[in-house]
């Protein structure tokens, strides 16, 4: 869906956009990466807001370069900032924005009612921004996103100054629209926000890209295998270090490192058995995307 | 559709996301929507009571001379005042400072609050360039200038027509009116309203924006007017901003400037006219698509 190809991005001598090639594929993709890391001017480079200094970016195999305007009617855009006019109701500011993507006003009309609807504005939507919690005008920011029915919609750290249940809230229908044959692509420094929500990622880190892939693929990576077994481990430990693998206990547990998954769970499971030891649990450890990106970050 | 809750009362019901599959407008649709939007709250419509006063009381102000003319000339049609005449259409034109505080006031209102509240982001986010922006803003604002500066005008001209002896006749020996007047009206309204959004585009504070508009027509009628107290005819007039509009009406009206300006009377002031008229206006518009160049950044 969307696509760089040795991307850079400069702003004089400050580089936001380091030689990054990406394939982001449809569904829902959080961008990763800390304050900083180029998030914002991916974006922007998406929605043909800036130019690159080399390389190219595509939308749905169309490059930006050709038709940024013809682009942006494909692309609903959620800023990370304030960006609502305060004295305007949210009704009118999405039903106005959705009259700007393109559609007729009685439509316009409709599908904001729809998607401050959807994003759960009742009866607030008549009152004017400028009284809205945080949290609303998150809300209100995602219905413009919406309303003009994009193909690929850009939120941008959407549940930035939300409280715990806000933020459930808004990863819950950043989830829902996933599933509706809408691709989402999600920036968020916090990739607990990621695990939640999205398919797929792409970690950035410093405008470079630091990994990307199936968030679930991603998470098998760690190379551990976690082993419980009742009784004392001991022997266990001794067999399986005997094997070269290296192993450690932990909370009970035993830790065993495996560059070879597979082999190292075969060689758990006839070690446990030549032992004769009852085997309680035995299992890949998934690793959070922290530690996936602290292992993969250039330090 | 899936029920997510019910009571007695009622029913909710979760309807999910719904694609839209009706028609969609391109860049045009969107230059449109935004142009209609800007004059919309130009107007106050779709506003609070307290929006709405201002410009409907400008331009009841900027219509009170025609119709305090065409109802002396009603009230008089049998027994003419033998001092009464007409306000002519010429004048007219620069009669109000009606227009001066409604452009202050509307520039600033339709371009300040976007920036300062950072809503240009969610714009440009559409299929829009900056270019189109600056045509919808000064767009808006010139086409509400241009329709406060041409009512008037027209009740005079229908009123006028009415209240003389021979309707037909008037509407015949004064035919001209009909292009000269809107294009007057035209040549003012655009000159406000670039300078108008050209100004406020510089500022993120309404009141900051105003100010600088209006501080810039009293400080040039000022300075003008000491650099011209002699009474003769001097370039000196053409530092005046707000009347580089008033001596391009007098071209259209009456092929020359006035006598009755400080212009009048100058060698190749109606070109020095012009070629001021266009500079400031170029100038806006440089100023305006710098200030928009959001898609080449």
């Amino acid at each position: 869906m969307l696509r760089t190809e040795h991307l850079r991005k400069a702003y004089g001598s400050t580089v936001a956009i380091d030689d990054l090639s990406v394939d982001i594929p449809s569904g829902r993709v959080g961008l990763v990466g800390a304050n900083g890391a180029g998030k914002t001017t991916l974006f922007r480079l998406f929605l043909g807001l800036a130019r690159p200094t080399a390389g190219s970016v595509e939308v749905g195999g169309r490059r930006v370069a050709e038709d940024p305007v013809g682009i942006r009617a494909r692309i609903g855009y959620m800023p990370e900032h304030d960006c609502l006019p305060l004295d305007q109701s949210a009704a009118d500011v999405v039903a106005t924005l959705g009259e700007l993507a393109g559609l007729p006003a009685r439509a316009a009309r409709q599908r904001a009612s729809d998607m401050l609807d959807l994003v759960g504005l009742d009866e607030a939507r008549f009152r004017a921004v400028g009284t809205y919690s945080t949290g609303m005008r998150q809300r209100t920011k995602l219905a413009q996103a919406l309303v003009a029915d994009p193909e690929v919609v850009l939120l941008d750290e959407p549940t930035s100054g939300l409280d715990p249940s806000g933020r459930d809230e808004m990863l819950d229908l950043v989830a829902r629209l996933g599933a509706d044959e809408m691709s989402v692509l999600m920036s968020t420094h916090l990739l607990a926000d990621v695990q939640r929500a999205c398919d797929h990622v792409v970690m950035l880190d410093a405008g470079r890209l630091v990994v990307a892939g199936g968030t679930e693929d991603l998470l098998d990576t760690t190379g551990t295998i976690l082993v419980e077994v009742d009784g004392p481990s001991e022997a266990l430990v001794a067999a399986l270090t005997g094997r070269g693998l290296a192993c450690a206990v932990s909370g009970g547990r035993v830790e065993v490192t495996a560059p070879d998954a597979d082999a190292g769970l075969d060689a758990i499971r006839d070690e446990v058995s030549e032992l004769g030891l009852p085997l309680n649990s035995l299992a890949t450890r998934l690793t959070s995307l922290d530690e996936v990106f602290v292992q993969r970050a250039p330090r | 559709m899936t029920a997510t809750s019910s009571t007695s009362a009622g029913r909710v019901y979760d309807r999910g996301y719904r694609r839209y599959d009706g028609p969609r407008g391109g860049r045009w649709a969107a230059v449109r929507a935004l142009f209609l939007g800007s004059v919309r709250r130009a107007l106050g419509l779709r506003r609070s009571w307290k929006q709405k006063v201002l410009p409907w009381l400008l331009l009841a102000v900027a219509a009170a001379p025609a119709a305090v003319f065409v109802g002396v000339g009603y009230v008089t049609r049998d027994t003419p005042a033998a001092e009464f005449e007409f306000i002519t259409y010429r004048d007219y034109v620069g009669v109000s400072t009606a227009l001066l505080l409604f452009v202050a006031v509307t520039a600033p209102d339709l371009i300040c609050p976007e920036r300062r509240q950072r809503v240009l982001p969610l714009i440009f986010s559409r299929p829009l360039t900056g270019r189109d922006y600056v045509l919808a803003k000064a767009g808006a604002v010139f086409a509400v200038v241009f329709a406060f500066g041409f009512l008037p005008q027209a009740l005079l001209f229908v009123g006028q027509m009415l209240v003389s002896d021979a309707a037909l006749t008037y509407l015949r020996e004064n035919a001209e009116v009909l292009w000269q007047a809107p294009l007057s009206v035209a040549v003012l309204a655009a000159f406000l309203a670039l300078l108008g959004t050209a100004i406020a585009s510089l500022a993120t504070r309404r009141m900051v924006a105003a100010a600088a508009l209006l501080g810039l027509f009293l400080v040039s009628s000022s300075v003008s007017g000491v650099l011209v107290a002699g009474g003769d005819s001097s370039a000196a007039a053409l530092v005046n901003v707000i009347s580089l509009p008033l001596f391009v009406r007098d071209l259209v009206f009456l092929g020359h400037i006035g006598d009755d300006t400080p212009l009048g009377g100058l060698n190749g002031g109606g070109a020095l006219a012009i070629a001021c008229y266009l500079a400031v206006t170029g100038a806006c518009v440089a100023v305006l698509l710098v200030r928009y160049r959001w898609a080449e950044r």
